[in-house]
C-alpha cells in the first residue's frame, strides 16, 4: 500500500524485482540508477547478501506527471532471495506496491526460474498479498546471449512455463545492456499507478 | 512519557527497520526507545531530522548499538518529538542502516533477544555439547516469598524425591538432568528469569521430581508464593487450567521421551500403531481441541524419519494456541490419532483474551513451560539424528 505523505505532497509506493540468484536484477537497477541519474534523488544502497547484492534507491520519475497535486516518489528494491533472508525480504516486500519478475533465459536455469516465481508466490502470500492481484510484470533476461552461442530457451516455452497462468505483460531483455530495462519498469510503473488510483478510487 | 509522544506500539506489528523508514519518511526529530522485558532497560535511538544519529543500547553506544537494536523483535517502541543534542556519530544513509541490519540478523551477526540463547559457555570445559540457556522476563517480586542461595555444584531438588516448592531463577544457571538406564543426561539450562520445578508442586499435595535440579554457577532463587499462585489458578476457567495441566504433562513426556532416545530405547515401533494422522506437520490448522477418549500422538517429521514426542490422553489438549510457542503441531509436528479417538473443540479466541488478562506470574510460567518444551524437543531431535547416523554408519 503506498504512502501519502501530505508533508512533502508526495506519493510513495515501492516496486520490488524478484527472480532467482544472477538473473540480472541487480543489474536492472544499476542501470535504472545510471541511465536515469537525474531522476534519481539520493544514492544507491547496495547491501552484500551471501553472493548476492541487495539494491535500493529513489526514484521521482518525470514522465509519471502529479497525481491530485502529489509527485510520485518511487523505492526501488531487489530482494535477497536466499532461504534464510527472512526478515530482510519480509522488510523488503512488506506493503510492496509493484512487483517485477526477472526470469533468466540460459536453459540451465529453467528450474530456478520456476522455483523463484513459487517462492514469490508463498512469500507474498505469508504478508497477505495475491500474486494474481499485485501489480506484476515479467521480464525475461539475458537474450543476448544467444549470440554468444549459449544455449537459451525460446520466448513461447518461457511465456508456457512462467506466464501460463499469471497472464502478465512480458519484456525480452538484455539487462547488461540496457535493452528493455526500461520498458519493462515504464510498465511496471504504468500497473502500479492504475492500481493505486483504483485503490484510492481515483478515476482521473 | 514527555508530551512529545508521537507515536508508539507494539514490534509485532511494526520492526524496527519499518518503524526507523516511517520516522525517516517523515524527518521526525526525537527519540525512539526500545522496551523488550529480555533486556534491563531500554534501548534509545536518536534520530534528527529523519536519520539516526546516535543510539544507546546498555553499554553499547552509535552504530554499533543501533545495529545490536534490529535484534529486539518483541517489545514495545515509542517515539517522542525532541529536540536531540547529541553529534551524528553514525553518519549512514538510513536505507543502508535498516536493509543491512536486518541482513546481519538473518545472518544470524547480530544476536535475537528473547527466551532462549545458544551462546556458547566458555565455562563448560567437561567437552560436551552446551545446552541452550533458557531464560525468562523480568521477575515479578510480587510472587517471590524468600530468596535462596546456592554455591556451584549444589543440589536444589533431587530427582525422585517429594516437594511442594517452586522458585524462580534470579540469578545464576541451574541444570536440570534426570537419570536414565544410560546415566545422567543433562537436560536443560535455566538462567534468570525461567523457573524450576513443576506447578504439579503447588497443584497436588505432595508431588515427586521428576528431575534433579543443580547450581551451575552460584544461584539465587526466588521461592514462589504457592498460595498465591493456587489461588490464581483457581481464578482460571476449567478449559484453561486443564490447558495448563497438560502443558505440564506434555514437558513431563517430552522430557522422559528425551530420556528413553537417550538410552536408545527408542519405542518408534509401538509407537503410532493403530493410528492414523488427524493433523499434518506444517498444516494450517487453527483449531485446538480436547481429547475426551482415546489417545493422541505428536511427532515430529524431520530428514531422518518421524521422532516420537509425546502421547496424549483424555483432558490434554492438542492444536494451535497462538500464545504457545512449543514448536510442536501444527507448524512442527504431526498429531496421530487412536481409532476411538473422540474430541471436543475448545474455544480459542476465549482462551486468549483469558490468557491475555492474566496475571503476570501465570503468563511467564506458561511462556516458561512452552519455551521448555521447544527447547526439549529441539534436543530430542538432535539425539534422534546422531543415534540414526550412528545406526546407518554402523551398519556400512
Amino acid at each position: 500500500m503506498a504512502i501519502v505523505n501530505l508533508k512533502k505532497r508526495e506519493i510513495e509506493c515501492k516496486i520490488v524485482y524478484y527472480g532467482p540468484g544472477r538473473c540480472g536484477k541487480t543489474t536492472n537497477l544499476d542501470y535504472i540508477f545510471k541511465a536515469y541519474k537525474k531522476q534519481v534523488s539520493g544514492e544507491m544502497v547496495s547491501i552484500n547478501t551471501d553472493g548476492d547484492r541487495t539494491l535500493f534507491f529513489d526514484f521521482l520519475p518525470m514522465e509519471l506527471g502529479k497525481l491530485r497535486g502529489c509527485d510520485v516518489r518511487v523505492h526501488l528494491y531487489t530482494v535477497p532471495g536466499q532461504v534464510q533472508y527472512t526478515s530482510t525480504r519480509k522488510l523488503v516486500l512488506r506493503g510492496v506496491d509493484g512487483l517485477v519478475f526477472v526470469a533468466d533465459s540460459l536453459e540451465v536455469r529453467r528450474e530456478k526460474n520456476m522455483l523463484s516465481l513459487k517462492d514469490l508466490h508463498q512469500n507474498l502470500k505469508d504478508y497477505g498479498l495475491n500474486i494474481l492481484k499485485v501489480p506484476l510484470v515479467m521480464q525475461f533476461n539475458k537474450r543476448d546471449l544467444a549470440k554468444e552461442g549459449i544455449p537459451l530457451m525460446p520466448i513461447e516455452q518461457m511465456e508456457h512455463e512462467l506466464n501460463r497462468q499469471l497472464k502478465v505483460p512480458t519484456f525480452q531483455a538484455s539487462a547488461i545492456k540496457g535493452d528493455g530495462v526500461g520498458k519493462t519498469l515504464q510498465n511496471c510503473l504504468k500497473l502500479t499507478l492504475l492500481s493505486l488510483k483504483k485503490e484510492l478510487s481515483w478515476s482521473d | 512519557m514527555s508530551n512529545g509522544l508521537a507515536f508508539s506500539g507494539s514490534l509485532d506489528f511494526l520492526s524496527l527497520g519499518e518503524i526507523v523508514q516511517i520516522i525517516g519518511n517523515n524527518g521526525g526529530t526525537g527519540v525512539l526507545r526500545i522496551m523488550s522485558k529480555y533486556a534491563p532497560s531500554p534501548g534509545m535511538i536518536y534520530m534528527a531530522k529523519g536519520d539516526p544519529v546516535d543510539a544507546i543500547n546498555g553499554d553499547l553506544a552509535g552504530l554499533e548499538a543501533l545495529f545490536s537494536l534490529f535484534g529486539w523483535t518483541e517489545g514495545e517502541f515509542s517515539f517522542s518529538q525532541e529536540p536531540v543534542g547529541h553529534e551524528n556519530v553514525i553518519n549512514k544513509n538510513r536505507m543502508e542502516i535498516i536493509l543491512d541490519g536486518s541482513r546481519m540478523v538473518d545472518d544470524g551477526k547480530i544476536p535475537v533477544l528473547g527466551p532462549v540463547s545458544y551462546k556458547e559457555d566458555s565455562s563448560d570445559a567437561s567437552g560436551d555439547r552446551t545446552l541452550p540457556l533458557i531464560k525468562g522476563p523480568f521477575v515479578d517480586y510480587m510472587y517471590v516469598v524468600d530468596e535462596e542461595e546456592f554455591y556451584e555444584g549444589d543440589e536444589i531438588v533431587l530427582e525422585g524425591n517429594y516437594g511442594n516448592w517452586m522458585w524462580v531463577v534470579l540469578e545464576g544457571i541451574v541444570e536440570i538432568s534426570k537419570q536414565t538406564d544410560a546415566g545422567s543426561l543433562k537436560i536443560l539450562r535455566l538462567s534468570d528469569g525461567a523457573y524450576v520445578g513443576s506447578i504439579s508442586s503447588f497443584l497436588t499435595e505432595s508431588s515427586v521430581r521428576r528431575s534433579t535440579a543443580k547450581a551451575m554457577s552460584r544461584v539465587q532463587l526466588g521461592m514462589l508464593d504457592s498460595h498465591l499462585l493456587a489461588n490464581e489458578y483457581a481464578a482460571m476457567s476449567q478449559e484453561l487450567r486443564e490447558v495448563v495441566k497438560s502443558l505440564d504433562n506434555r514437558l513431563n513426556q517430552a522430557t522422559d521421551n528425551l530420556a528413553r532416545i537417550y538410552a536408545e530405547k527408542d519405542k518408534a515401533d509401538r509407537f503410532l500403531r493403530d493410528m492414523r494422522p488427524v493433523i499434518e506437520q506444517g498444516q494450517n490448522e487453527q483449531r485446538v481441541f480436547t481429547i475426551t477418549r482415546g489417545k493422541a500422538a505428536i511427532g515430529r517429521k524431520t530428514e531422518e524419519g518421524l521422532v516420537p514426542l509425546l502421547e496424549l490422553s483424555k483432558g490434554d489438549f492438542f492444536g494451535h494456541l497462538p500464545f504457545l510457542k512449543m514448536g510442536h503441531e501444527p507448524h512442527a509436528a504431526s498429531v496421530f490419532a487412536s481409532a476411538d479417538l473422540k474430541l471436543s473443540p475448545l474455544d480459542v479466541p476465549g482462551l486468549v483474551a483469558e490468557y491475555e488478562g492474566l496475571p503476570n506470574s501465570f503468563r511467564h510460567i506458561i511462556e516458561n513451560l512452552a519455551t521448555c518444551i521447544s527447547v526439549t524437543t529441539m534436543i530430542a531431535c538432535e539425539n534422534h539424528k546422531n543415534l540414526h547416523l550412528a545406526k546407518t554408519s554402523k551398519a556400512q
